[in-house]
């Protein structure tokens, strides 16, 4: 009886705790209320807030919410464009019309790509899916709102039906459309995903949160982290630009060796922000490349090997 | 706009009657002239809610004296300890182990942090650690507020056991 009451109050103290530290808490006459209602609550919340003074210590301060958080949508994302700007040089477009089978049976295929290579591919219901080069992509012929991306990038650009939503499986992590444009990078066991037009939802059977456009998410070892975009940077890759907001090396590197298909070694623990124009030429590229990276780049036998610049040049 | 010691004195009683709910006891009077004090140095200061920012003043009065209570209690535990020989221990070996016992918590804090789930953490440390707060962070995720206030409990009932945990190891 009396443990019942105290894991009642032992609940209620922890609740007002978790109220009470938000900084926009107003309601101390309701909590007023509680603290007079059993001489215990006083007590019982005290030892709370005591150990709640203790979490930051226990809890490794890394910022996983960087940037501003999107409470306006500034101007509406501009126009996609389709195509290289520098010309068609790896437009090894690929258009696959499927057609929607009557069984429910998966009939899985795979959509490889060569590093370098790019796929375009048109599902039945619309939606469209540009394949970066060094990328696996799972699809079914009789579902063609399934897809799932094994590694690599891929841009989705998807037609809406509430009643049968688009769904891209990553790895244990599933992403759906709410009337998208989007894109998907998996490297290692790091996933990102940018949105560029309307929303996708993050796990929708479980964590459910919703990215609308100009919204980033990584996902990897050490949990997850949401970042606002341009969302006309998204999926900048089509356009033959590579756009970043303090990325690590070892992304930018990565998206590089997909979309030039090339080997890159080494990637120096800096991080990067900014803008760069991919060239069909390694050489061309990095001479301009390297120095807005930090980085000097070397080719080898073995690939381009990166290292990074020592000290400002004078 | 009200400075913060009109609305000190429009609220006298109820903040006193908070800080005798809050268990000051006999000397929640003495405590609210402490209030009074820290108010009357700070009356040019701009506060956009000058009545809740009084509430917090007075909790923040009462968890100091709750944990200097408490330190003091602990202070003199470990003095007996000390005395029985308990904490017969060099310093540097001390040291040494309180950075591996440190190292040891902060691995198992991430392991609890990864078990409740990607979104639950980032909740929590959206709020806790980075102190903003439960509607901005529904907002910025896209889920109910309902959620988030369940997430936080989610975390922090395992945070509070996790502390409980290392404490008694």
């Amino acid at each position: 009886m009396n443990g019942a009451r105290t894991m009642i109050e032992q609940e209620e103290a922890l609740d007002w705790t978790i109220r009470t530290r938000d900084p926009d808490f107003r309601d101390w006459d309701a909590f007023t209320r509680w603290l007079e209602a059993a001489p215990g609550h006083a007590a019982a919340y005290d030892a709370l807030m005591l150990a709640d003074a203790d979490l930051p210590a226990l809890v490794p301060a890394e910022p996983l919410f960087a940037g501003t958080p999107a409470n306006d949508r500034g101007a509406p994302a501009s126009r996609w464009r389709w195509r290289w700007i520098g010309g068609g040089a790896i437009a090894a477009a690929l258009v696959a019309a499927l057609s929607i089978g009557m069984t429910n049976r998966a009939d899985i295929y795979t959509v490889d790509t060569r590093p370098g290579e790019v796929r375009v591919i048109a599902l039945d219901d619309g939606t469209r899916i540009e394949i970066n080069g060094g990328s696996r992509l799972r699809l079914d012929h009789n579902d063609p709102r399934f897809a799932a991306l094994d590694s690599g990038e891929a841009s989705f650009t998807v037609t809406h039906d509430a009643s049968d939503p688009f769904r891209v499986t990553v790895g244990d992590t599933v992403f759906e459309d709410a009337g998208t444009i989007f894109n998907i990078v998996r490297a290692g066991d790091a996933t990102r995903i940018g949105v560029a037009e309307g929303e996708v939802i993050y796990n929708p059977d479980s964590d459910a949160i919703s990215l609308p456009a100009g919204r980033a998410l990584r996902e990897d070892g050490r949990g997850l982290t949401i970042v606002s975009v341009a969302p006309e940077s998204v999926a900048s890759w089509r356009q033959g630009r590579l756009a970043y907001d303090n990325a690590p090396l070892a992304d930018v590197t990565g998206d590089i060796a997909r979309s030039l298909g090339i080997r890159i070694v080494g990637a120096p623990p800096l991080r990067f922000t900014g803008t760069i124009l991919l060239d069909r030429d390694p050489q061309r590229f990095f001479a301009r490349a390297a120095p807005l990276l930090g980085v000097t780049a070397r080719h080898t036998r073995d690939g381009w090997i990166l290292k990074e610049r020592d000290g400002p040049q004078s | 706009m009200a400075g913060l010691a009109d609305v000190f004195l429009a609220h006298r009683t109820a903040l006193l009657r908070f800080l005798r709910a809050r268990g000051a006891g006999t000397e929640a009077e003495d405590l609210v002239q402490d209030l009074w004090l820290k108010v009357e140095g700070r009356d040019g200061e701009d506060v956009a809610d000058p009545l809740s920012y009084l509430y917090r003043m007075a909790n923040n009065l009462m968890l100091d004296r709750y944990r200097s209570i408490t330190r003091r209690e602990r202070r003199e535990q470990d003095w007996v300890d000390a005395g029985s020989g308990v904490m017969a221990e060099a310093a540097d070996d001390r040291l040494a182990d309180e950075r591996m016992i440190a190292a040891q918590q902060l691995e198992a804090a991430r392991a609890v942090l990864r078990d409740l789930g990607p979104r639950v953490e980032l909740v929590f440390r959206r709020f806790r650690i980075e102190g903003v707060g439960q509607r901005t962070i529904a907002r910025e995720l896209g889920i109910s507020l309902a959620t988030v206030e369940k997430d936080l409990q989610k975390a922090y009932r395992a945070m509070i056991a996790l502390r409980q945990r290392l404490d008694t190891e």
